[in-house]
């Protein structure tokens, strides 16, 4: 490890410092460590660096020698190379550690490779009894959020079609993570696409290739409760006995009018965009909640209840 | 040799030599502390940078590192001034990190700050752009204060499969978020062993006046599901409408053949399944369960006796 150490630190230093485009030739004639193999040695150690500079995340670009360019040369651009500096405090650098170190991702905590970069992290205190874990599409996650942040096209598979979106936001709610913003077709139109749907993810080539909206909240597009996310329109009207009302009570959104009558039960006016989810969560109070309308509501409950195909 | 060890070792090495250089006088243990080397460690990665530098790779060329007294000393290492840009999965897992904490309630202020700099750097134009929104039930707080505090909390419990309300003492260990919901694992009592509650599902909460103290390694912070001995089991055939279930719960695929898939389920409550069975309606049919064939004949009649009357 240490010879591989030694070679990456020499032939970082020699790009940062020269910043002009050096030809794998160059590299091999002057920096230590490439020095005294064969060619084919040489070109697979090369590849293998590469891949390790790659994979510490240093801009390794590929630029060409000359006006002509016949000849292509390795560059790594200081200003594209360095981190610009947050300004982060020690405290905050700790309670970002903490945060980091209770909340996974895809199952996996944060390794503290990013709080090294920006600072390192005093440790100390005791981790809070505290933990969340933000589901599991985080092969995507990484992808997105660059798009996101440097503002290029996304494509990718959803459902049976393919989409192209300009990722305005990205959202994370109860569960799911949801890629925010409008489709190439009408960008008057702001969607949420969940992203463990979406499939074969692309990115555009180029960056700034749309303007976010001055307005724009990504937390306004994305409803509070799964049966307000669709394309269906009602107003159900639901009776949930005193015994689970505490229950309902807690899952309604602003958007719900709702009455409690002197015995306890809970009257509420529910808005509902996405039946199949409504009815999914009305049967998780088994008896314990009534749809009293509408008719065609009421029915499509009543239906499954039979075992009626749906 | 593997290429992960290398890459983890010299991301430290890559951060620190900067932080060194723009704190000069720094002390060994300062510099231990903050990127969680051992002595040992930082010594041998300083010998590293000390026989590296520019091609001439004389005196004037290698860069400077060594331990003076107790002093950590970087020169003549400019290039390496700056730490490398964080990569993007990088900084998205550490912004959603510190924005879920903040979401679950009394977040130090330090962190609020700390992200708002953090989305600053990475979203300049866009400070509103990433949303991680955990829904926080009310007693989140609660629960977890006296996990901090070891305080005894009385609850009143719904079962989310029986639906029968219980009163227990728990003593809470971890609350924790997954799947959009909250969880608190904890010491409970009544039952005299360890059990995770969804906390949404609770109903009241007080502290008793007695505490407790906590376990040395509370175990981690998930939903298993634990095969039990009173477990029920089903057999039942999915149809293409049906299938996504299978990401959502711990069964076992039996057979596939085109669009209809034949799974075993497992559960604790024969009642969950016949739930999930009427929500799925004609799109998943029970093959064969006797608890869960009775338990959805009930579900049916108690719904249609209640819509009926």
């Amino acid at each position: 490890m240490q010879n591989v150490i030694e070679r990456i630190l020499n032939l970082l230093a020699f790009l940062l410092t020269v910043q002009r485009p050096v030809t794998a030739d160059e590299i091999r004639m002057t920096v230590a460590g490439y020095d005294q193999s064969s060619d084919e040695a040489f070109r697979r150690m090369f590849e293998r660096d590469k891949d390790l500079l790659r994979q510490l995340g240093i801009p390794l670009e590929l630029r060409p020698m000359d006006a002509w360019e016949v000849e292509h040369g390795y560059v790594v651009p200081a200003d594209e190379y360095a981190l610009a500096d947050p300004g982060l405090n020690d405290e905050e650098r700790a309670a970002l550690w903490l945060a980091a170190q209770v909340v996974r991702i895809g199952g996996q905590a944060a390794g503290p490779d990013a709080l090294f970069k920006l600072g390192g992290a005093p440790v100390g205190g005791a981790v809070e009894p505290l933990a969340a874990d933000l589901g599991a599409e985080s092969d995507l996650l990484g992808d997105v959020f660059l798009a996101v942040s440097e503002r290029r096209w996304v494509g990718f598979d959803y459902r049976t079609s393919r989409r192209k979106v300009a990722p305005y936001g990205l959202v994370h709610r109860r569960g799911h993570w949801y890629v925010v913003g409008p489709e190439s077709a009408d960008l008057n139109v702001i969607k949420a696409f969940r992203l463990d749907r979406a499939e074969n993810l692309t990115l555009s080539d180029q960056p700034d290739q749309f303007v976010r909206p001055k307005e724009f909240r990504a937390s306004d597009a994305i409803p509070q409760a799964p049966w307000e996310a669709g394309g269906e329109d009602l107003v159900a009207e639901v009776l949930f006995d005193a015994d689970l009302a505490w229950w309902a009570q807690r899952q309604l959104t602003g958007r719900v009018e709702a009455k409690t009558d002197a015995d306890g039960t809970l009257r509420a006016s529910i808005p509902v965009a996405n039946v199949e989810a409504f009815l999914a969560w009305m049967l998780s109070f088994d008896d314990r909640a009534e749809i009293l309308g509408p008719p065609e509501l009421r029915e499509a409950l009543l239906a499954r209840v039979r075992g009626e195909a749906v | 040799m593997s290429s992960q060890r290398t890459a983890r070792r010299l991301t430290r090495l890559l951060a620190m030599l900067p932080w060194v250089i723009a704190n000069p006088g720094a002390t060994v243990a300062e510099v231990c502390e903050r990127f969680g080397y051992t002595p040992r460690q930082l010594t041998s990665d300083l010998n590293l940078v000390f026989v590296c530098g520019l091609p001439g790779y004389g005196p004037g060329d290698l860069m400077v590192a060594y331990v003076d007294e107790d002093e950590v000393v970087v020169e003549m290492a400019d290039y390496f001034s700056s730490a490398v840009r964080l990569s993007a999965p990088e900084a998205l897992t550490l912004l959603a990190a510190g924005m879920a904490v903040m979401s679950s309630g009394q977040a130090p202020a330090a962190l609020t700050s700390g992200v708002d700099k953090l989305q600053r750097l990475l979203l300049p134009d866009a400070e509103s752009a990433l949303v991680v929104d955990l829904a926080e039930p009310e007693l989140v707080g609660d629960l977890r204060r006296a996990a901090t505090d070891g305080s005894v909390v009385h609850i009143v419990y719904t079962a989310l499969g029986s639906g029968a309300t219980t009163e227990r003492d728990i003593e809470s260990w971890t609350v924790f978020s997954t799947m959009g919901n909250w969880y608190v694992a904890a010491y409970c009592r009544l039952a005299g062993g360890e059990r995770v509650f969804r906390i949404d599902r609770i109903q009241e909460a007080e502290p008793t006046g007695e505490s407790f103290s906590p376990p040395a390694e509370p175990p981690p912070p998930v939903v298993r599901y634990s095969p039990g001995v009173d477990d029920v089991e089903a057999t039942i055939r999915l149809s293409a409408a049906a299938k996504w279930i299978s990401e959502y719960y711990p069964l076992e695929v039996l057979e596939e053949d085109g669009d209809t898939t034949v799974v075993q389920f497992s559960a604790s409550d024969p009642k969950v399944v016949a739930r999930l069975l009427v929500r799925l309606g004609g799109a998943a049919d029970l093959i064969e369960g006797p608890e869960v064939a009775e338990a959805l004949t009930g579900l049916r009649s108690r719904i249609l006796a209640r819509y009926e009357s």
